[in-house]
């Protein structure tokens, strides 16, 4: 089953829409399904218009495919445990909290907090992530536990923070304090970052651009060889953050 | 004029020495009359169980600890939700909910008078505005002194009247209620990364120990003539072997109040550990429940644990430390600049872990080992124990051996080992039950005098009717609906208004908060005296004048002013 839903024009388009229930389980009947425009609730097709093809007997063979206005819709994909959603454009904060399974296709940018405390499925972003991307939450010390984020631009700030199982890619560059707080799982930056991995515990890290502002509390262990889009590269190894008596693995590329 | 009836109510009202007798309340203008007009509304009981509206006299549900609990828990947050439904507000938070959360809850379980066990003086405002957020229940704040410089340096001096001046000044600039101690000395020994081990210790710094504070302070409350008398949070907390310092403290207490206690000790499940570490400890409930049988001076409240997840937040920042170290998990630490501190962190009391098996029998041990029910109140030290939805669990276990039986079966089977509770046959009935929720909490606070926590005429019109009726229910063997009907009241009544029925949430509210003012002669009153008036200048960040919360905070406040023998 496909389900394309196109965003309505709006009175005030700014205002966020708290789209949650917009996951494919919550497809499969004919439900009610509601959200929330600022602090009113909506019925669905009071915000889109919504087209509806072929069957579905399970969560897992339903497509939602988001197009329009599509960077006001926070939420999106929230405790999915299956299926897929495709967003033909931007996307808001919290696309893919808490996920479990399945897949989010986002053919634009993606706000803050994509795939915040993600437990498994996928998700690819193909231009740019906001702040948090793949990350824990405000008083939260296990972040994203599993499945993939895969970002083809650049990310914000604290990118994989308290990252504790998983892979996160980032193709781009990524902001300040990048997998900070991170516990296992692994990172992987194509370009550069500011401040790696501060507080690491354990898992990995792979920077294959510039590491700036590297902090100086990680050991170096030697010279390993990995490889990274067919290519493969020199990696200086470090261990730490030993200020925490981490056990994290981190890889810079050799100059 | 709005009038109330309330027919066929089974009634117990400890304060009023009524103990189970099928009558009518009536109600005008918030008030308990003699009698009303024919006009007035009736609610009929149908013989239900109609107490005066539930005291909790010792949780933490509003300031700033309280909401650095809720920040710190987005996990604690996503638990408990509830959408908005009427005049309801939305709510979310189990073990820290928001404040109309608290209030809400409270209000279902048929509780209309809140006491706020920690309040810093230093961030009173942040209180009271929470205060006026919790609209179901009239609160008041336990004011702590525990590591208050100018209470020090007077107990060093030996001078009660300037720690009684201290105070005064302090409870009147705050809006406080009563004088609370956290770990005396303790939390500001851990401002120097030090900790008190016992009440005859010295406070790095000050030359004073905590049993000359605890002393000097029960003097100097009873010299203010407070309502309320101390409040105190013993030294030690959580510590295998603790029930020493406890039976210390105990033996400091005179008998200084004819109308009530004149020490209460909060939470004292927690106090009451024998052993030497965590692998030998063992419940010294019955040595504790036998010294305060043996004081009649003494009133104490439980700090029962029950299993599951919660947060324990406390001033006492050495002891949560401690417990940082056993977790490592997420830990808060706060200084309050000259007064006190305090440390948050989150726990899971499991039925795997022998300690927290221990700790559960020995809260229940507590209440059932202290003869006198107007001794011993029921809490959770809400929500370190347990949060406060979990009491009519607890009043079903107090009332039903069979429970108590049940439970102790899917327990760490060691546990009866090192504690007494298999060998406790005690059921209490509804009156002790009664007497410690409300009657004996109205007594203890000193607040039955303003009409709180009984249904004699003049007395506040707060009520609950739950949907229980003793004569047909046998509590040992029916706990679950004693369970249930505790949960949930049919109606409760605050201030002459059903603001609750069978658990929705009918009125928006407006509380109280009830603070006291010790007027004292003007040579003791401290705004002008150069010693205290310089404690501003040279370390608080906050000037003098800026200090006190201005009345403005407190929209309904209702001040008990009291004449201080100085
Ligand atoms: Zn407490």
């Amino acid at each position: 089953m496909r389900v394309i839903l196109q965003t309505k024009p709006r009175k005030n388009p700014h205002i966020p829409i708290e789209a949650e229930a917009v996951i494919p389980q919550n497809f499969l009947r004919k439900n009610d399904i509601r959200v929330y425009e600022g602090n009113k609730e909506r019925k669905l097709e009071e915000i889109f218009y919504i087209t509806t093809e072929g069957p579905a007997v399970s969560p897992d063979q339903v497509e939602i495919v988001l197009a329009g206005e599509t960077g006001t819709l926070k939420r999106v994909g929230e405790y999915m445990n299956a299926g897929r959603i495709v967003v033909e454009g931007d996307i808001g904060m919290h696309c893919g909290n808490f996920m479990s399974a399945g897949e989010i296709i986002i053919r634009g940018n993606a706000d803050a907090w994509l795939g915040r405390e993600m437990r498994g499925g996928m998700i690819r972003c193909e231009g740019n992530a906001g702040h948090y991307c793949a990350a824990g939450y405000r008083g939260e010390k296990r972040g994203m536990r599993g499945g993939t984020v895969e970002v083809m631009g650049n990310s914000g700030d604290f990118t994989a923070e308290y990252l504790c199982g998983g892979e996160v890619r980032i193709h781009g560059d990524c902001g300040d304090l990048t997998g900070v707080e991170m516990r296992g799982g692994t990172l992987i930056i194509g370009g550069n970052c500011h401040r790696p991995c501060g507080n690491m515990t354990g898992g990995t890290c792979m920077i294959f651009g510039n590491a700036d502002a590297m902090l100086p509390t990680f050991r170096s262990n030697g010279i390993e060889e990995r490889e990274y889009e067919g290519q493969r590269f020199q990696m200086m190894v470090f261990r730490g953050d030993v200020a925490n008596r981490g056990k994290g693995t981190l890889l810079i590329r050799k100059k | 004029m709005s009038e109330l009836l309330v027919r066929n109510a089974y009634v117990i009202d400890p304060l009023s020495g009524i103990k189970g007798d099928i009558m009518d309340i009536a109600i005008r203008d918030g008030k308990i009359v003699e009698e009303v007009g024919r006009n007035a509304e009736v609610i009929d009981a149908d013989h239900c169980l109609t107490l005066p509206g539930g005291i909790d006299s010792h949780s933490h549900v509003c300031g700033t600890k309280v909401n650095f609990g809720r920040y710190m828990s987005p996990e604690d947050m996503r638990a408990g939700r509830t959408a908005r439904k009427g005049v309801m507000h939305v709510t979310s938070g189990y073990s820290v909910p928001t404040t109309f959360g608290n209030s809400y809850r409270y209000s279902t379980m048929g509780y209309t008078t809140v006491l706020e066990g920690a309040m810093a003086p230093l961030e009173a405002r942040h209180t009271h505005e929470e205060f006026t957020a919790t609209p179901h229940q009239d609160m008041l704040a336990n004011t702590l002194f525990d590591g208050n410089w100018s209470i020090m340096e007077a107990v060093r001096d030996r001078d009660v009247n300037r720690a009684a001046a201290v105070v005064a000044w302090t409870l009147s600039a705050v809006k406080g209620f009563a004088i609370k101690l956290t770990n005396p000395g303790g939390t500001e020994a851990w401002g120097f990364g030090e900790d008190v081990h016992s009440i005859r210790d010295q406070v790095p710094h000050f030359g004073v120990t905590p049993g000359e504070m605890i002393e000097t302070m029960i003097r100097a409350n009873e010299i203010l003539n407070l309502p309320h008398s101390v409040h105190l949070h013993c030294n030690c907390l959580g510590v295998p072997g603790n029930y020493q310092t406890t039976l210390d403290t105990i033996d400091l207490v005179p008998d200084l109040n004819a109308k009530r206690q004149s020490l209460y000790l909060t939470h004292l499940q927690f106090h009451s550990y024998g052993g030497s570490t965590w692998r030998d400890i063992s419940s010294k409930s019955e040595d504790i429940a036998r010294a305060v049988n043996n004081k009649s001076q003494l009133a104490i409240d439980m700090g029962q644990i029950m299993f599951g997840r919660t947060t324990t937040m406390t001033a006492d920042g050495p002891m949560e430390f401690k417990l940082y170290m056993l977790h490592h998990n997420k830990w808060s630490n706060h200084d309050v600049e000259l007064e006190t501190g305090s440390g948050i962190i989150p726990v899971y009391y499991s039925r795997k872990s022998l300690v927290n098996c221990v700790m559960w029998a020995i809260g229940l041990e507590l209440a059932l080992l202290v003869k006198d029910p107007w001794q011993c109140m029921l809490s959770t030290d809400n929500p370190n124990g347990a949060p406060f939805v979990k009491y009519p669990e607890i009043i079903a276990l107090l009332m039903s051996r069979r429970f108590r039986e049940r439970e102790m079966a899917l327990l760490d089977p060691r546990t009866g080992h090192y504690a007494p509770l298999p060998a406790i046959d005690r059921e209490l009935d509804w009156y002790e039950i009664a007497v410690m929720t409300r009657a004996a909490q109205a007594k203890a606070l000193g607040i039955s005098g303003i009409g709180k926590g009984h249904l004699a005429p003049g007395a506040e019109a707060d009520v609950a009717i739950y949907p229980l009726k003793p004569g047909l229910l046998d509590p040992s063997t029916d706990y679950q609906q004693v369970m249930a009907g505790f949960g949930k009241t049919r109606y409760t009544i605050k201030r002459g208004r059903v603001v609750a029925r069978d658990g929705d949430i009918i009125v928006e509210g407006a509380n109280s908060t009830i603070w006291t003012k010790a007027n004292v002669p003007p040579e003791y009153n401290l705004s002008a005296d150069p010693e205290f008036v310089k404690k501003f200048e040279q370390y608080y960040t906050v000037r003098m004048s800026n200090y006190p919360v201005q009345d403005l905070y407190l929209p309904r406040g209702v001040r008990i002013t009291t004449e201080a023998a100085l």
